[in-house]
């Protein structure tokens, strides 16, 4: 890839990085918005920046697929692991 | 041995490598250095560590009723959102970093680390200010109190081991732009300053859950 068109992603990875953090600070203040549509929106922007920042300025989009796997695989069962006690925590409050 | 196998483009009287190396091709890890890829593992391993802290927090946070106690200050979100920016502008200017040292651009490559380490440290000084205030109050006289609540101990022991990483990141950034003003990535071997960057986005990867996790998700905990 050329100097220029990685420039070019940069930037626009970075305004993209950007309009997702206005978006975020936005969403929390729209009144009457639903939890659970408040939180997933909140967690998917947040996985998509990560994402982003993984994949471009960390270069991992431009590494074979065993180190792509190697960073991305160890974090499927943690994942898991979150959302089952995280659940099972919350769960404990439903009346 | 990988290294033994590596392929200097030149070498100095004193047998030092002199060129960018080249990797021999590796069935796995194609031509990436053994430092990159010790990088990764090294931020795999940190990786866990932030995960078992914003586990635990989700955790404690979803089995409770009510989150923010009596007496506790809210998080200033606007104020934080404006760190969350400067940590992606100072990733940007890493990666234009990494990108004019690759091209051999030594005084390029030292203003984008110089805006990088001002980035840093301007994180830095922004997370002392909501802790302790700069001229105003910070969290910690309103009322934030480290092992009163769930709240405030997960809020102080997940931001400043963030905040750790900023400053070993501003450290190891200086320690990198001394050794660039020196010419020692003249040759366009970008290998350490690229293991450096993947730290420093790290960090900005890592601060973008914080910031969503911590600071964005409001009272009080998971359930509507």
């Amino acid at each position: 890839m050329s100097t220029a068109t990685s420039t070019r992603s940069y930037m626009i990875v970075f305004g993209i990085l950007t309009v997702l953090t206005v978006a975020e600070v936005g969403v929390v203040k729209v009144p009457a918005i639903g939890r659970a549509l408040l939180i997933s929106a909140l967690v998917l922007m947040a996985l998509a920046k990560a994402g982003l920042v993984l994949m471009t300025y960390m270069h991992l989009g431009h590494e074979t697929r065993s180190l792509k796997l190697m960073v991305i695989l160890p974090f499927v069962l943690p994942a898991l692991y979150a959302f089952v006690l995280i659940a099972e925590a919350s769960w404990r409050l439903l009346p | 041995m990988r290294a033994a196998e590596a392929t200097h483009h030149a070498a100095d009287v004193h047998g030092h490598p002199q060129g960018p190396i080249t990797w021999p091709k590796d069935p796995f890890m194609d031509r990436a250095s053994a430092l990159k890829v010790g990088m990764w593992i090294f931020l795999l391993s940190d990786a866990f560590s932030f995960s078992g802290l914003l586990l635990t927090y989700g955790m404690l946070r979803a089995a409770s009723s009510v989150w923010q106690q009596p007496g506790e200050p809210a998080f200033g979100i606007n104020f934080t959102a404006g760190l969350t920016f400067l940590l992606i502008c100072s990733s940007v200017t890493m990666v234009m970093a990494v990108a004019a040292c690759r091209a051999g651009k030594r005084a390029k490559t030292l203003t984008f680390l110089g805006l990088t380490i001002l980035g840093g440290c301007l994180f830095l000084c922004g997370q002392f200010h909501e802790y302790f205030g700069i001229g105003t109050h910070g969290l910690v006289a309103e009322g934030l109190k480290f092992g009163a609540s769930h709240r405030a101990t997960t809020f102080y022991v997940i931001t400043s081991f963030h905040g750790f990483h900023v400053f070993s990141g501003v450290l190891i950034l200086s320690i990198m732009f001394v050794k660039t003003a020196l010419g020692k990535y003249d040759n366009g071997n970008h290998d350490a300053l690229e293991a450096t960057g993947l730290f420093w986005h790290f960090v900005d990867l890592v601060w973008i859950l914080v910031f969503t996790f911590v600071y964005l998700i409001p009272e009080p905990g998971v359930l509507p």
